[in-house]
C-alpha cells in the first residue's frame, strides 16, 4: 500500500497513462524490455519502508539518540576532527537552497553567487596561509596530503616524499594509498624526542636529488609547534625539492603562516572552520600553493578565477584551468576529483568572514591560553606528565600516565563513567611514548571544564592505589 | 596556398597532426602548429613548451597547446634535439592564433635524421588535399 | 514563457566590504584563572609567531548575511527549477532528510569516541551498508569514499590489490569511449594504463573491439549501465563472461543507477565492484560541488580488500573492524561522509523498495517522454533514441549546419527561460551533444515546459538569432570571458593575485 510519493509528481496512475499513451505504450514495463530477462530482478528489494514522514523522523531519531554527543560528555578528542563553535550565521547561509541544492557551477552565468563565494574562500585561505593560490576544496587533509605527494612528484619528476616521524596515522595510511600506485617512496624524517624539532642533520643526510618534497605538520599531530620549520625549508630547497606544510587553520591567527617560512604547498584540515564534527565526515581539505606556473598547473581540484563579461566588462567568476581536470584531461588529469566539499568550503568562508582579521587573532590567543592552562592543570596531577615534548603547544598536547602506572584505555573507561571522553590513546600508534593520550582543548572548553578534568584524573590516579 | 580560409604556406612541410616544419639556415628546423589547428582550437590560453635540450623522435609528443576546454598534444615533425623554445608564448599564447607560422612558432630543433623525416612528411599541396577532405567531412 | 529574471546585485567582493574594527561574531574571553598562568606568548618560539594578523575582512554579521543572501540569489539550485544535467541525477532533495542530518546526534559526535557512545551512528552505517548491498546485488559495502570518483579510486585500488595477491601483473583497465572522465582518471591514479574501446552504431560498446583488447594484461573493465548515451548495455552478461574468462574484474560506475533501482542489480549482471553516488541516486544535496558520498560494494571474493574500518555487528553491539589484512588501506581520514549518509538513510526509509522502484520507472518514463518530444524539434536529433533509460543525448548538429547556432548557445539561452542547461559536449562521441536527464522528481508540466523552451530557442535560432547567440540575457551577468579567465596575463585565482595584477598593470 503506497500513497503517492511526494517526490514523484508523475507517479499517479492518471499522469503515467497519459505519458505512456503519448509513447504508444500501455505499461511502464515496456520501457524496460531492453534489460535481458536473466538479469531482471524478479522480486522486490528486501528493504524496510516506505515510511511516512512522521515515521521516518521517529525511526531515525530513535537510532541516532543512541549517540552521546559532546554536549553531554565533556570531550577532549581532537586528532583530525575538532569541536569548535559554529556561529549561527554559518548554518543560516549554508542552508540557503540556492547554495545547498546547486550543482558544480559549469554554467557560470547563472551561478555567480556560489562562484564568488568559493573565490572568496580561496582568497581567505591564501591570506591565512600566506599562499597565492588555493583550490576550492579537497575531501580532507589526509587525501590532500596524498594529492600533494603526487603533485610534488609530477612537478619535480622525483619519487621520494619525506614525512615527519610524528604524523597522524590516518593521514599516513591515506598517503600510502595515493603514493604507492604513483611509484612514490615514503621516507621518514626523524624528530627530536625531547623537543619535537625536525633533526636537521639527519634530514640533510636523507634528502637528495631524488627528493620530490619534504612534508611537516605544524603544529604537529601531537600538538607541539615545530620551531625550526624555516630551516627545514632551506634543506629541501637546497636539493631542489618542494616544501609541503600541513596546518590547522585555527592556529594561523597567531602562528606564522607557512608561506612566510618557505612553503611551496600548504595543506590542512578546514573542518574547524565553521563545520561540525559529523562523526568524521564531511571534512574539508585545504590545498594551496605559490603562484608559480610550475605549481599552479599541476594543482588538483577546482579553481575559481575572476574575469569580466565579454560585452560589458562587468566582473564575473568562473572555473578556470579546467584542462587540468578529469572531465577534459581524463587519464592525464592532475587528479580524478570531481565532486569535492564545496558546501563545507562555503561554511568555512562564512566562518572566516565572521571572525575576520581580529577574530582569528582572538581565537588563536584564547586557544593558546587554554592549552597552556590545561597543560598546567593536567601536569599537576601526581603521576601524570604533560606534555611529553618540551615545546610550545597549540590546541593539543600529550598526556603520559606511565608515572601513575595506568593504561590510557583504563583511564578513559573510568573517565567515561564520570561523563568525560578522554584524549586519543596513542599507545598503539607510538609505543615508544608509553601510555600516552592526545588531549585537545578549544574555545568551547571553560575553566570549569578543565578543573573538572583535573579533579577526575586525580580521582582516578589516586583511586588506583 | 589556401583551402577555404585556411592558410597553407607553400614552403613548409606538414604532418597529419597539423604541425608544420620549416628548414632554416644551418639546418635547424622551426616547428609549430598550422592555421587549421589554431582554428580548430579557437583561442589558445596556454602552451606547454618542451624543455630546451630534450631529444625527440619524429611524431613523439613534445608539448601541448590548450584552449579553455581542450588540450591538443604537439607532435614533433622531425627527430632531433630541442635547441630553443618560443618563450613569448608563455605570456602571449594567442600568438599561435594570430600568426601560427611566424611569431607563433613553438620550438627550434636540431634534426638528426632530416632527409628521412622530411620524406615522411606532407608537402603543402598534399597537406592542402588532406585539409580539403577534413573540411568536407564536417 | 520567458519572464525569468535572476537577481542582479553588483555585489562587491567581501574584501571590498567592511571597516576597520568591525567584527562578525563574539568569542568568549579567557577567564581570570586561565589568564593567571601568564602570557602564552612568553612560552612560544618568537620565530613562529605571526607578525601581523591575517588580512581578512572586518565586517559585522549584518553585512555578512546580506552579502551571502545576495550571492545566493545569484545562484541556481534544483529547489528553484528544472536541472536536467545528464548523469548528475539532480533530483529533488526531501527536506525531512535535511532536518534529520541536522540533529545534534549527527553534528556533535567525534569519530574517536568510545564505541559504546556512538552506537547510533554505527547502527545507521551498518544498516545503510546492508541496504546498499541489497540494492546493488553486492555482498559487502564500504561507506568510506567521499565521492563517486573517490569510490572509483578505491575500486581500481581493489583491482590492483586483487591481482597482486594472485601474483599477476595486470596493467590495463578498459573503458568505453563514452565513459565519464573520472573513470580513466581514477584508473590512471591507481597506476593503470587506460585502453579505450569504441561505441557501436546502436549505442552499445563494440563487442569485437572489446574482445580484441581483452587479454591477460587486463585488470578490469569499467562500465556504467545504462551508459552515458542512456542506452542499456544489453550484452552485459556476455561482457561479464568475457572479462571474467580473461581473469579480469568488472567495475560498475554507479552514476546511472537511477535507471534501474528495483528493476535490475549490477551484482546480478556480473559486476564485481560497484560504486554508488549518494548525491545522485539517493538524493543528498549537491551543495554546489559536494559534499557527496561514493560508497563501494563488492562481491564476496573482494571483501578482504575493502578499505578499513568496516562496520560490523556482533549480535549485541556495533563496532569498527580494522582487521582486514589485505585491505587497500584508507583513502580518507575516519569512516565516511556521515552527515551525507544520514540523508541517504532517511531517503531509503522514506521510499522503501516500492518507492525506489517507482523512482526508476518514472525517471525512465520521463526521459523517454522528453526524448520523444525533443526528437520532434526541428534541428535537434536524438541519435540513440528508440528506447532510452533515465537519460538521453540530443544533438544540435543539424541546427548548427542550418543556422550557425550551436549547443553552447542553446545552453546559455535556456538559462533565460529559467531552467538550468543540460550537460553539454558530453559524451564526446556525439557532436553538439546535450545530455538530458529529467529525473523522476519533475512533473509532466515542467517537462513540457522544457521541451517548449527548446522548441522556442530553435525558432529563435532562425528568427531572432542575436538573442540566442548573445545569450544569456536574464542571468545576473552576461556571457563571461572564459579566455581572459584562463589567460596567463589575466589569470587571477585569489584576492592576492588580483591585487598583484593591478599593481603590474598600473606599472
Amino acid at each position: 500500500m503506497f500513497m503517492a510519493s511526494p517526490y514523484i509528481p508523475n507517479d499517479p496512475e492518471e499522469v503515467r497513462s497519459q505519458m505512456l499513451k503519448s509513447l504508444g505504450l500501455s505499461s511502464v514495463e515496456e520501457l524496460f524490455v531492453d534489460i535481458p530477462e536473466e538479469v531482471k530482478l524478479k522480486r522486490s528489494l528486501a528493504l524496510p519502508g516506505p515510511l511516512s514522514e512522521v515515521e521516518v523522523r521517529k525511526e531515525v531519531e530513535r537510532i541516532l539518540k543512541k549517540n552521546r554527543t559532546v554536549k553531554e560528555l565533556l570531550c577532549f578528542l581532537g586528532a583530525g576532527v575538532y569541536r569548535h563553535y559554529v556561529p549561527a550565521a554559518v548554518d543560516f547561509v549554508a542552508s540557503r537552497s540556492e547554495f545547498l541544492t546547486s550543482y558544480t557551477p559549469y554554467q557560470a552565468e547563472v551561478n555567480q553567487g556560489m562562484l564568488q563565494a568559493l573565490f572568496e574562500y580561496q582568497s581567505m585561505i591564501c591570506e591565512l596561509t600566506a599562499m597565492d593560490v588555493a583550490n576550492s576544496s579537497m575531501y580532507d587533509w589526509a587525501s590532500a596530503l596524498g594529492e600533494a605527494a603526487r603533485m610534488a612528484a609530477r612537478v619535480t619528476s622525483r619519487y621520494e616524499f619525506v614525512v615527519p616521524h610524528y604524523i597522524s596515522p590516518e593521514r599516513y595510511m591515506v598517503l600510502r594509498s595515493y603514493a604507492e600506485p604513483a611509484g612514490i617512496r615514503i621516507v621518514e624524517a626523524p624528530q627530536d624526542r625531547e623537543t619535537g624539532r625536525i633533526d636537521l642533520e639527519r634530514l640533510k643526510a636523507i634528502v637528495s636529488s631524488k627528493t620530490a618534497a619534504v612534508y611537516i605538520e605544524n603544529p604537529s599531530y601531537l600538538g607541539f609547534v615545530v620551531d625550526n620549520a624555516d630551516e627545514v625549508a632551506e634543506v629541501v630547497h637546497d636539493v631542489g625539492g618542494l616544501y609541503v606544510v600541513g596546518v590547522d587553520p585555527t592556529s594561523l591567527g597567531v602562528l606564522k603562516p607557512p608561506g612566510d617560512y618557505g612553503a611551496d604547498i600548504v595543506i590542512g584540515e578546514g573542518q574547524p572552520l565553521g563545520n561540525y564534527m559529523n562523526f568524521g565526515g564531511p571534512l574539508l581539505g585545504i590545498f594551496a600553493c605559490r603562484d608559480d606556473p610550475r605549481l599552479v598547473r599541476q594543482m588538483p581540484g577546482r579553481l575559481i578565477g575572476v574575469t569580466t563579461t565579454v560585452k560589458d566588462s562587468d566582473r564575473g567568476f568562473c572555473m578556470v584551468l579546467q584542462t587540468r581536470e578529469q572531465h577534459i584531461r581524463r587519464e592525464r588529469a592532475t587528479s580524478n576529483i570531481c565532486t569535492n566539499e564545496a558546501l563545507c568550503a562555503l561554511r568555512a568562508a562564512v566562518y572566516m568572514v565572521l571572525l575576520g582579521k581580529n577574530g582569528f587573532k582572538e581565537l588563536g590567543e584564547l586557544i593558546a591560553t587554554l592549552t597552556n592552562y590545561a597543560i598546567k592543570l593536567t601536569s599537576e596531577v601526581k603521576g601524570v606528565k604533560a606534555p611529553l615534548f618540551k615545546a610550545f603547544h597549540f590546541k593539543e598536547f600529550t598526556v603520559n600516565l606511565d608515572g601513575a602506572g595506568l593504561k590510557v584505555s583504563d583511564v578513559n573507561k573510568e573517565l567515561l563513567k564520570l561523563e568525560i571522553q578522554g584524549g586519543k590513546d596513542l599507545s598503539n600508534e607510538y609505543p615508544e611514548l608509553g601510555q600516552t593520550a592526545l588531549y585537545c582543548v578549544t574555545e568551547e572548553h571553560t575553566e570549569a571544564d578543565l578543573r573538572r578534568l583535573q579533579r577526575s584524573l586525580k580521582l582516578i590516579v589516586e583511586g588506583s592505589g | 596556398m589556401k583551402v577555404d580560409d585556411v592558410n597553407i604556406p607553400d614552403d613548409l612541410y606538414y604532418s597529419r597532426e597539423h604541425e608544420w616544419a620549416r628548414v632554416e639556415g644551418e639546418g635547424v628546423v622551426r616547428i609549430g602548429v598550422t592555421d587549421y589547428a589554431q582554428k580548430m582550437l579557437h583561442e589558445i590560453v596556454f602552451v606547454n613548451l618542451p624543455k630546451e635540450g630534450v631529444s625527440v623522435k619524429q611524431m613523439e609528443a613534445l608539448g601541448a597547446v590548450e584552449s579553455v576546454k581542450a588540450v591538443s598534444d604537439v607532435y614533433s615533425p622531425v627527430s632531433g634535439r630541442v635547441v630553443a623554445v618560443n618563450q613569448e608564448l608563455l605570456n602571449s599564447p594567442e600568438l599561435i592564433n594570430q600568426d601560427p607560422y611566424g611569431k607563433g612558432w613553438i620550438a627550434l630543433i636540431q634534426p638528426d635524421n632530416l632527409k628521412d623525416d622530411l620524406a615522411r612528411l606532407l608537402t603543402a599541396s598534399q597537406y592542402a588535399d588532406y585539409v580539403k577532405r577534413l573540411l568536407k567531412e564536417k | 514563457m520567458k519572464g525569468y529574471t535572476q537577481a542582479r546585485w553588483p555585489e562587491p567582493l567581501i574584501f571590498e566590504l567592511g571597516r576597520s574594527g568591525r567584527s562578525g561574531v563574539t568569542l568568549p574571553k579567557a577567564e581570570e584563572a586561565v589568564k593567571a598562568i601568564g602570557d602564552w606568548r612568553s612560552l612560544a618560539p618568537k620565530n613562529m609567531l605571526r607578525a601581523e594578523p591575517p588580512d581578512l575582512p572586518e565586517v559585522t554579521e549584518v553585512e555578512v548575511v546580506r552579502h551571502y543572501v545576495r550571492l545566493s540569489q545569484m545562484s541556481y539550485g534544483v529547489d528553484l527549477g528544472f536541472y536536467p544535467l545528464g548523469s548528475c541525477t539532480m533530483k529533488y532533495n526531501p527536506k525531512v532528510c535535511e532536518a534529520l542530518a541536522n540533529l545534534d546526534q549527527v553534528h556533535w559526535i567525534h569519530p574517536y569516541q568510545e564505541e559504546e557512545t556512538v552506537q547510533g551512528a554505527l547502527e545507521l552505517m551498518y544498516k545503510l551498508s546492508s541496504w546498499l548491498a541489497e540494492i546493488t546485488g553486492t555482498d559487502a559495502v564500504s561507506l568510506q569514499p567521499a565521492a563517486g570518483a573517490h569510490g572509483e579510486f578505491v575500486g581500481t585500488l581493489i583491482m590492483r590489490a586483487y591481482h597482486k595477491l594472485r601474483g599477476e601483473t595486470r596493467i590495463e583497465i578498459i573503458v568505453p569511449d563514452s565513459a565519464h572522465g573520472t573513470n580513466p582518471a581514477s584508473a590512471a591514479m591507481a597506476g593503470f594504463k587506460v585502453v579505450v574501446v569504441p561505441t557501436r552504431g546502436d549505442g552499445c560498446i563494440d563487442m569485437e573491439a572489446l574482445k580484441s583488447v581483452l587479454s591477460n594484461r587486463t585488470a578490469g573493465l569499467m562500465l556504467t549501465n545504462p551508459n552515458t548515451l542512456g542506452v542499456f548495455e544489453k550484452d552485459i552478461v556476455e561482457i561479464a563472461k568475457m572479462v571474467h574468462e580473461q581473469g579480469g574484474l568488472l567495475y560498475y560506475d554507479g552514476a546511472n543507477l537511477n535507471a534501474i533501482l528495483g528493476k535490475a542489480r549490477p551484482g546480478d549482471m556480473g559486476f564485481d565492484i560497484v560504486h554508488i553516488n549518494l548525491h545522485k541516486t539517493f538524493s543528498t544535496p549537491h551543495g554546489g560541488g559536494g559534499p557527496g558520498a561514493g560508497p563501494i560494494g563488492v562481491k564476496k571474493h573482494l571483501e578482504e580488500f575493502l578499505p578499513v574500518p568496516l562496520v560490523r555487528y556482533d549480535g549485541k553491539k556495533y563496532y569498527l573492524d580494522y582487521d582486514l589484512p589485505h585491505s587497500i588501506g584508507k583513502v580518507r581520514a575516519f569512516y565516511g561522509n556521515f552527515e551525507v549518509l544520514v540523508r541517504a538513510f532517511a531517503y531509503i526509509l522514506s521510499m522503501g523498495a516500492e518507492g525506489l522502484r517507482k523512482a526508476s520507472e518514472v525517471a525512465v518514463l520521463n526521459a523517454n517522454y522528453l526524448a520523444r518530444k525533443v526528437s520532434r524539434i526541428e534541428g535537434l536529433t536524438v541519435p540513440y533514441g528508440g528506447l532510452v533509460k533515465h537519460e538521453f543525448v540530443a544533438s544540435a548538429s543539424k541546427l548548427k549546419s542550418a543556422t550557425g547556432v550551436e549547443t553552447k548557445h542553446v545552453a546559455k539561452r535556456l538559462l533565460d527561460y529559467g531552467v538550468h542547461a543540460p550537460t553539454v559536449y558530453f559524451p564526446l562521441i556525439v557532436g553538439e551533444a546535450l545530455m538530458i536527464e529529467p529525473t523522476e522528481t519533475e512533473a509532466l508540466e515542467e517537462i513540457d515546459r522544457f521541451a517548449e523552451a527548446l522548441s522556442s530557442i530553435v525558432n529563435e535560432a532562425r528568427e531572432k538569432r542575436e538573442a540566442v547567440l548573445n545569450a544569456p540575457h536574464s542571468t545576473s551577468v552576461g556571457l563571461l570571458d572564459e579566455v581572459k579567465a584562463s589567460h596567463p596575463k589575466t589569470l587571477s585565482l585569489s584576492w592576492r593575485m588580483m591585487r598583484k595584477r593591478l599593481k603590474t598593470l598600473r606599472g
